[in-house]
């Protein structure tokens, strides 16, 4: 799998490291019940298709992306630049 | 802490020092690669993300001449080179080290600027092979025409993190230049000293070497 970072240019998946779901938003945590923090640690869909995730280019430019991805054929529809996309915002 | 195994005095020694040796390495006959260290570079990283790269892209231009590259790129001066190194971070370049403290001083408070001159290890690779020899190891597609001169990228050789650019062709096209850790400078000859063997190489550990490391 290749991954076109939008600073670097397209580059094998070894490059990355995977970190996970880009949309869970971390509660307040002062504010937050139990239950919001455990949902948010805890609770992932498991979608088979579009998933947004997060990926970070260790070897590369050292910057955190937002992969939009095809869980079921790895085919990448976008890649944005993580401190671009507004935090938890749905795709 | 001092004791008897300390010795009294400290020698500086260049990245390669122990690493590379002056002479051929490989297949014999014409080299196809020829791999020289470049000691004695004064390195700094800057880093300033943001709105903060505006001041010290300004700092950079008035001290040093140079046009921080804001695309996986290397500016050069006669002097002095910047090579981009990830959004709102840079490498500056000298040259040569004597004096290079002091001209930091410029880009001081603009952002984290960090001397890294004795933390990194440079080597410059040449010959008519020496893109055959890093595509054994290299991911990136170092045709002429998907790397131009100038062109600069971060990525991964035999899981060390490399740092490279295209400099100015030579007498037998293309030249690339290529930094580690220095940490890294013993593990990633390893993998070098193999990949050039087939084509026979000449290394020159001591072009330009002022013996500081
Ligand atoms: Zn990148």
């Amino acid at each position: 799998m290749r991954i076109t970072c939008p600073h670097c240019g397209a580059r094998d998946a070894q490059e990355f490291s995977y970190l996970g779901d880009a949309n869970p938003k971390r509660p307040d945590g002062l504010d937050a019940t139990e239950a919001a923090m455990h949902d948010y640690v805890y609770q992932r869909d498991n979608p088979a298709g579009r998933h947004r995730e997060l990926w970070y280019h260790g070897a590369g430019c050292h910057a955190w992306l937002v992969v939009t991805r095809d869980t079921r054929s790895h085919a990448i529809e976008a890649v944005e630049v993580a401190s671009t996309v507004r935090s938890g915002a749905a795709a | 802490m001092a004791d008897a195994a300390t010795p009294a005095n400290w020698t500086p020694r260049g990245a390669w020092a122990g690493i590379l040796q002056d002479g051929h390495l490989g297949v014999a006959g014409t080299p196809g690669v020829r791999i020289a260290a470049r000691d004695g570079l004064g390195i700094a990283s800057l880093i300033a993300p943001g709105t903060g790269a505006a001041a010290l892209t300004a700092a950079v231009k008035a001290r040093f001449g140079l046009d921080l590259p804001t695309k996986p790129a290397i500016s050069h001066s006669a002097t002095h080179a910047a090579v981009w190194a990830g959004p709102g971070q840079w490498l500056l370049l000298a040259e040569n080290r004597d004096g290079f403290d002091d001209a930091l001083q410029a880009v001081v408070g603009l952002g984290a600027v960090a001397e890294q001159s004795s933390g990194r290890a440079v080597l410059r690779l040449s010959g008519p092979k020496a893109r055959e020899a890093l595509a054994k190891g290299c991911m990136l597609d170092l045709h002429p025409a998907a790397f131009p001169v100038g062109m600069a990228a971060l990525t991964s050789i035999g899981h060390i993190g490399v740092h490279l650019w295209r400099a100015e062709d030579g007498p037998e096209g293309a030249v690339f230049e290529m930094m580690v850790a220095r940490s890294m400078a013993g593990s990633f000859w390893s993998w070098l000293s193999g990949a050039v063997a087939e084509f026979g190489c000449q290394v020159v550990a001591t072009e330009g070497s002022t013996g500081r490391g």
